[in-house]
């Protein structure tokens, strides 16, 4: 019992990071029909940034005390912003102009975008790991049977609270039904006014904020960054939002909450060399057997 | 899926690859001796395999210094063979054929990796270049029915040596070592890959063996971030320690680290000469870790002194791991070469005329900072010695070292 809760906590945990990277793909999947490969990489890059603010902030001598959450927070803050610009630049410069083209056309572009941010990383960063600051203090905290560490709560809370308000934006605000709308078609909301170029660039500006959300989760979690960490996770998420049904938001933090918890616990019944097999299983069984995932048939809106 | 990503940026590498070969320019005629190096340079194995790089460089400035026979130089030609910053075996077997095709490179040390050697063996023996390993310990390599299916070019005819021990010498001595330091009950994970799978496997037989407990094995899948997981697993058996088979790039740094984020930090950590460099991962955290280095503590050999004084002078900085296994593997390959320029009248030697000087037994060893060297008829040493070394507050310290004879 004690060690299935915590294997429990664990995947919820992993679940989370697999969820918020599969929201940025199934936000873009459901306005453009782009699988952006290059989503991935973005994840990476907000590792990155996370990691480098915080070492320049203990470098500064900065982190302790109150200094500490704000250390933390500027780091995700900084993590958010740079990612975001980057996806929408991404957007701009890449698939624009690519609207009209062929759907092949994009999704090679996303590849090439994906190996052009790989090696840009790795000129940035150099290609071995670099360990992530250890910021949070992980004392364990017992709750009933259950040990979870501070940093489990921290990056599950974080996960949670950023899907609440993802919710909230798509469904209350005026940009959220504008991105609805463009999702639903694209043409019908030109007609009524909506900018539709501007409304796909906020639509890529969201995707990479949560990307960077997840890659500084990620960094706390896993304890370092590597060039090429957006890949092995940027599939995850993928089969994470395929599994909950690609272009729906609800599907995508189901998905990923389902791939965190199969890989954990596939792991503890069958080994750890079987955890991808596992997981990739899941994407071809979805794949044959129900392409629209889990969510994809009940909810007639995507975006 | 992970393919075409590989075959593209294969292709990117091949274009590059003339360019760098160009500016290393062009070698004078004749009167150079190359010797090819082939090394993980960059990525995840940079520190290991510079250092090791180092090594080659002190023993080749100082044959070169002493003057060699018939007037020549000798050059070191080393390139990479790392790759989306893992050491990479298509890449080594590129590189040898890639020095093969130089008529001037009489003997090639490397690869510093057991798997990337499994892929040039093949090629050096059918070649019959003398081929130098300061680290590869893989048993297949050398021992058995794995070694026989390198040799297929050239079944009769050895051309790869190593000055390091093997996996099996390596993982008895791991095992001798954790029960004399009271550790009963283990937990064992290996990365899957050549190197590590065979350490673990014998690490396990030995361990049992010698009346430790096995508590369980399990095994990584490569990409892998999230290790905590296993190491849920891991606690419900409440092992002693975790022996870890593989390298701190293929999982040994992140699953160091994790153990700290499931309460199981003050666990020991051992494993092989795949993780001395795990600080760099793992920083504070790879306090407790333990691990042997298939090489005399070169600090304490008192041939070696010479070597670490000039090692430092030279490079300002501490020996690395394998450094003097590096150093010592290309004494031998000179040795051979220099020999064999004489016996050739003072001309330039064949491959095969060097390959016929190798060491081979008691009596003409060459004499290196980590002990006399010569090979038997598997091209292992004679005299194989493990030593084992734990971190403590950031830094490596030596605790003991075995010899094993024959």
């Amino acid at each position: 019992m004690h060690e299935f809760l915590a294997q429990l906590a664990n995947g919820v945990e992993l679940g989370a990071i697999y969820a918020l990277i599969a929201l940025g793909y199934t936000l873009v999947y459901g306005i453009l029909e782009l699988i952006n490969f290059a989503h991935g990489d973005v994840y990476t890059f907000g590792s990155f940034t996370a990691l480098v603010v915080l070492v320049a902030l203990r470098a500064a001598n900065v982190l302790h005390g109150g200094g500490l959450i704000l250390g933390i927070v500027a780091a995700l803050l900084v993590a958010i912003l740079a990612c975001a610009l980057l996806n929408a630049a991404i957007e701009r410069l890449a698939y624009r102009r690519l609207r009209k083209a062929p759907r092949l056309a994009p999704l090679i572009t996303a590849i090439g975008v994906s190996f052009m941010l790989e090696n840009l990383i790795e000129l940035w960063q150099g290609s071995a790991p670099v360990a992530f600051p250890n910021v949070i203090p992980n004392p364990e905290l017992s709750i009933g049977a259950l040990q979870v560490g501070v940093q489990q709560i921290v990056v599950v809370a974080l996960a949670i609270v950023t899907m609440i308000a993802l919710h909230y934006f798509v469904q209350r605000s005026r940009l959220g039904k504008a991105m609805r709308a463009v999702a639903q078609d694209r043409d019908a909301a030109s007609l009524v006014g909506i900018n539709v170029d501007r409304t796909i660039a906020i639509t890529f500006l969201i995707a990479g904020a949560l990307a960077g959300v997840a890659g500084f989760v990620g960094g706390v979690s896993f304890g370092s960054a590597w060039f090429l960490n957006g890949f092995g996770a940027g599939l995850r998420a993928f089969t994470a939002a395929v599994l909950g049904g690609i272009g729906n938001i609800a599907g995508a933090m189901l998905g990923g909450f389902l791939i965190g918890l199969l890989e954990s616990f596939s792991t503890w019944f069958i080994g750890g060399q079987w955890s991808n097999v596992a997981v990739f299983s899941v994407l071809i069984l979805v794949l044959v057997f129900r392409p629209s995932g889990l969510l994809g048939e009940s909810l007639p809106e995507k975006v | 899926m992970r393919s075409p990503r590989i075959a593209a940026l294969a292709a990117l590498l091949l274009l590059a690859a003339p360019l760098t070969a160009c500016s290393s320019g062009p070698a004078p005629a004749s009167t150079t001796i190359g010797i090819g190096v082939d090394l993980p340079l960059s990525g995840a194995d940079a520190s290991v395999g510079t250092s090791t790089l180092d090594g080659i460089k002190l023993a080749v400035d100082r044959a070169n210094a002493k003057g060699v026979p018939g007037g020549f130089t000798f050059a070191v030609q080393a390139l990479d063979d790392t790759q989306q910053g893992v050491h990479n075996p298509q890449q080594g077997a590129s590189n040898v054929r890639t020095l093969i095709a130089d008529d001037s490179v009489l003997a090639i040390i490397g690869p510093y990796n057991s798997n990337v050697a499994a892929a040039e063996i093949p090629i050096t023996n059918e070649a019959g270049i003398v081929q130098i390993s300061p680290s590869a310990v893989s048993d297949g390599l050398t021992l058995g029915k794995d070694a026989a299916m390198l040799r297929r070019a050239n079944p009769d005819v050895n051309t790869f040596f190593r000055v390091c021990t093997t996996d099996s010498r390596q993982g008895s001595a791991a095992a001798r070592f954790a029960l004399d330091l009271k550790l009963k009950r283990v937990y064992i994970v290996d990365d899957n890959e050549t190197y590590g799978l065979d350490l673990a496997n014998v690490f396990a037989r030995d361990f049992a063996k010698l009346g430790g407990t096995v508590l369980g094995r399990d095994h990584i899948a490569p990409d892998t971030q999230d290790f905590k997981a296993l190491l849920l697993k891991i606690k419900g058996y409440k092992p002693d320690f975790i022996f870890f088979g593989g390298t701190t790039s293929t999982g040994g740094g992140l699953l160091r680290r994790q153990m700290f984020d499931v309460g199981m930090g003050k666990l020991p950590f051992m494993g092989g000469d795949g993780i001395p460099d795990i600080a760099e991962v793992a920083k504070k955290r790879a306090d407790g870790t333990y691990y042997t280095v298939a090489a005399p503590n070169a600090d304490l050999l008192p041939a070696a002194k010479k070597f670490v004084a000039s090692y430092k002078a030279k490079f300002g900085s501490d020996v690395g791991p394998y450094s003097a296994n590096a150093y010592a593997a290309t004494e031998v390959a000179i040795s051979a070469i220099e020999q064999a320029i004489i016996a050739n009248g003072k001309k330039m030697p064949t491959r095969a005329q060097v390959l016929a000087k190798i060491p081979r037994s008691a009596k003409n060893e060459v004499h290196t900072p980590i002990g006399p060297i010569s090979f038997d008829k598997y091209g292992d040493v004679r005299k194989p010695v493990i030593s084992l070394y734990v971190i403590r507050n950031g830094r490596s310290s030596f605790i003991e070292q075995l010899n094993l004879s024959e």
